[in-house]
């Protein structure tokens, strides 16, 4: 046994070793050989600068340029898609080689390498036309969305914040983060959101394609710059992309491109710019750095313990009900909890916390609140996890032997008395491996949360990782699940022990 | 007065007819055996008497009480409240003993009198010790049924059925589970039984055991009853062919 766990040791870490150094002459070749391909990132719901087309293809005005870019250097142009709040990430491990999409200046000047800036944007609020909301005064107390780790969102709240901006900031009753422009769109017609501050031009094109419901308020929150932002340090490619745009400009090739979509009114490239190179931020000492980045994330604990917590207070009972009639001889009801568990087992979780929640208002024109946000993680997660565990439960009870029910019956014990006594305790013990799987699995699944915007551990380490350019709260993120499914284990492997009295 | 009167018990699994009406009356004090080869129906016949099968066709009486009869094409139970007196007239011990492993002995014995005929609990510990002591399981009271052998567990299953204070008790094959030693231990217990004036059914293949402990001795084949009467005559002097070819064949084992 313990010979067979060293070796399996020692086999983990030969993998490990050698996708390390895979990765490590991977890494190498790449320097040293010329370049024949740039990696975009840029978020694939960011119309019109970069976004998925009805045709499936990826296209908007940024990649319009950086494929005319490639073309002229002879590259090829790989559009890399990516999750906004990892760019940095993606950058700082050369999966992608720039980040090319609306990308604001702005408050950034001093984290990245940027090319000139060529599209000035504001940063607008849009509302619902009938909301009655004409100015950023009327959202006093009201919820506002901004995308995480966006240009609006450092409006408000960044050290760069105008001082006007953090007192509206202040006024709002919460600032929500929501992981791309569809959720806030779908957040602020269901009523869980009253505004979202976004991008002019994103605002612009939104606007266009979901027709008069929505208004853009007239004074912008701020105006911004677009540029294409380089790893820090990365002159070279930033020069020649550089030394591209400005043929492109003096050619008329850019004002065609920004024409083509529709953004000459934005667009502010010039010859005479100077570009950012970037300097270095003030030094914090690591220990200060990780303790700081603990405390940030110490409410997105709470809210984690939270969603579990409740999630396994109410799910376990209700599994075992949905087990009873999904055994119930009564047919329709044993064929609906059977059609129910089909159902919810089959469809992603994701999907179906978007259903909970947006689902009142799309489904039956209810208002959603703010509220509403945390409600509808904690059912999401409990009718999800309830026909997972009545599953566990019908098992549990269909494997103790038939010769019980028989000996109970003989003995005169009601149906009542015969499952709470003799079926039930029977029953746990055959399902306590399964339901360790299972709450295990819950811990991870928190994270989910993310998709209905409820700010939990992982949503917030993501937005503190994206804001602090730093992969430390992921670890440390990393580390908390860890303990505490290790803590998790602990107990169940407790309570399995406890129960090992009978056979 | 007949503890049991049944007549004309009918049953069919789909297609197949198992019993095809059988009689039986057992007498107060009277222990009877079922003998019969494996596919008789006998072991169908006791889960029917038991009533862990639903026969049917045919009348059930127990203590002078009818449980069900057949009338116009269908069987006719009483009603559940005297269904459930009715029930608690027989006890029945199983051939794979069916203890409650998450009790300790002494709960399996105790746990349905006091909980299913309300009983207090004092009272009923101190039966089930004194049941205990009779078995030679003083000392297992707080064991759990895993860690005894078949024929302690047995022997507290019997215990289990003793503690309802039942009228009679069944018995399906109680040894078959057992090697020969521990049938041996299971057999004494039986005879202790009988000595004690119990009515009991016994389905077994013992046919040594049942030709002295019996006052009476069925033998079944193809789901009827093919002989039956004191052991004397149906087992050392069988009238029918098959019940010599069935006695045979046991002996030859």
């Amino acid at each position: 046994m313990k010979q067979k766990r060293v070796i399996s040791l020692f086999l983990a870490a030969a993998v490990g070793f050698g996708v390390i150094a895979g990765a490590l002459t991977s890494c190498k070749d790449k320097k040293e050989e010329k370049r024949t391909k740039l990696i975009v990132g840029f978020d694939a719901e960011f119309p019109p600068y970069g976004y998925k087309n009805e045709e499936g293809e990826y296209v908007g005005f940024d990649l319009s340029l950086a494929e005319e870019v490639c073309k002229r250097n002879g590259w090829e142009l790989v559009k890399q898609p990516i999750d906004w709040d990892s760019k940095d990430m993606e950058l700082k491990t050369g999966s992608i080689d720039c980040i090319w999409n609306g990308f604001t200046v702005t408050g950034r000047e001093s984290s990245y390498t940027w090319s000139t800036p060529y599209v000035d944007n504001s940063q607008v609020t849009v509302v619902l036309a009938d909301s009655g909301i004409e100015s950023l005064d009327d959202l006093a107390d009201k919820v506002v969305a901004v995308q995480a780790d966006s240009a609006a969102l450092a409006a408000f709240e960044s050290e760069d914040a105008t001082e006007e901006n953090k007192a509206y900031a202040a006024s709002f009753k919460e600032l929500q983060q929501v992981p791309n422009y569809n959720t806030a769109f779908l957040n602020l017609e269901s009523g869980a959101v009253n505004a979202i501050c976004m991008d002019y031009g994103v605002a612009k094109y939104e606007i266009e394609a979901r027709g008069s419901k929505f208004v853009m308020l007239e004074k912008p929150v701020s105006t911004e710059q677009y540029a294409v932002g380089f790893l820090k340090g990365n002159y070279e490619l930033r020069d020649e992309v550089q030394k591209t745009l400005i043929e492109m400009l003096d050619d008329g090739t850019f004002a065609q491109i920004a024409k083509d979509w529709e953004l000459s009114d934005s667009v502010c490239l010039s010859a005479d710019d100077t570009v950012l190179d970037g300097s270095t931020k003030k030094t914090e000492s690591f220990s200060d750095k990780m303790l700081r980045i603990c405390k940030q994330l110490l409410k997105g604990v709470g809210a984690s313990l939270l969603i579990f917590a409740l999630t396994l207070i109410f799910s376990l009972p209700l599994g075992l009900l949905i087990a009873f009639g999904r055994m119930s001889r009564f047919k329709p009801l044993s064929l609906l909890m059977k059609l129910y568990i089909s159902i919810v087992r089959g469809t992603p979780l994701m999907l179906q916390l978007l259903v909970v929640f947006f689902g009142p208002h799309f489904i039956f024109g209810v208002s959603t609140s703010s509220e509403y946000r945390f409600y509808a993680v904690v059912i999401g997660f409990t009718l999800n996890y309830a026909a997972y565990f009545a599953e566990i439960y019908r098992s549990g009870i269909q494997a103790v032997p038939v010769g019980q029910y028989e000996a109970a019956d003989i003995l005169g014990y009601t149906r009542q008395q015969r499952f709470v006594r003799i079926v039930f305790p029977q029953m746990i013990k055959n399902i306590i491996p399964s339901i360790t799987n299972e709450v295990i699995t819950l811990v991870k699944d928190t994270s989910l949360a993310f998709a209905i915007s409820y700010t939990e551990m992982f949503t917030l380490a993501k937005q503190v990782a994206a804001a602090e350019a730093t992969i430390i709260p992921l670890f440390v993120a990393g580390v908390f699940y860890y303990v505490f499914n290790f803590i998790v284990a602990f107990v169940m492997s407790a309570i399995e022990k406890k129960l090992e009295y009978f056979r | 007065m007949d503890l049991l009167e049944i007549k004309g018990l009918k049953k069919s699994f789909g297609e197949l007819e198992v019993l095809k009406g059988i009689d039986l009356s057992v007498a107060e004090n009277e222990v009877v055996s079922i003998l019969g080869p494996s596919g008789s129906g006998k072991s169908t016949f006791l889960r029917c008497i038991s009533m862990l099968e639903k026969p049917d066709e045919g009348s059930m009486v127990y203590c002078g009480k009818q449980a069900a009869h057949f009338e116009g094409g269908k069987m006719l139970y009483a009603p559940n409240s005297e269904l459930k007196e009715i029930k608690s007239y027989f006890g029945l011990v199983f051939q794979n003993f069916n203890l409650f492993p998450h009790y300790s002995v002494l709960k399996n014995l105790t746990d349905a009198p006091v909980h299913v005929q309300k009983r207090s609990k004092a009272e009923v510990e101190q039966e089930a010790y004194a049941l205990l002591e009779k078995m030679g399981l003083r000392d297992k009271a707080n064991a759990y049924p895993h860690q005894l052998s078949g024929g302690q567990q047995q022997r507290v299953a019997i215990a289990r059925a003793l503690a309802m204070k039942p009228k009679m008790l069944f018995f399906d094959e109680p040894t078959s589970a057992l090697d020969p030693e521990l049938t041996a231990e299971i057999l004494k217990v039986l005879r202790a039984l009988a000595d004690e004036q119990m009515t009991m059914v016994i389905v077994t293949h013992e046919i040594g055991f049942a030709r002295s402990v019996s006052d009476k001795v069925i033998f079944m084949d193809g789901g009827v009853i093919v002989e039956q009467g004191a052991p004397s005559d149906v087992i050392d002097n069988p009238s029918n062919d098959r019940t010599r070819a069935f006695l045979k064949k046991m002996e030859e084992k």
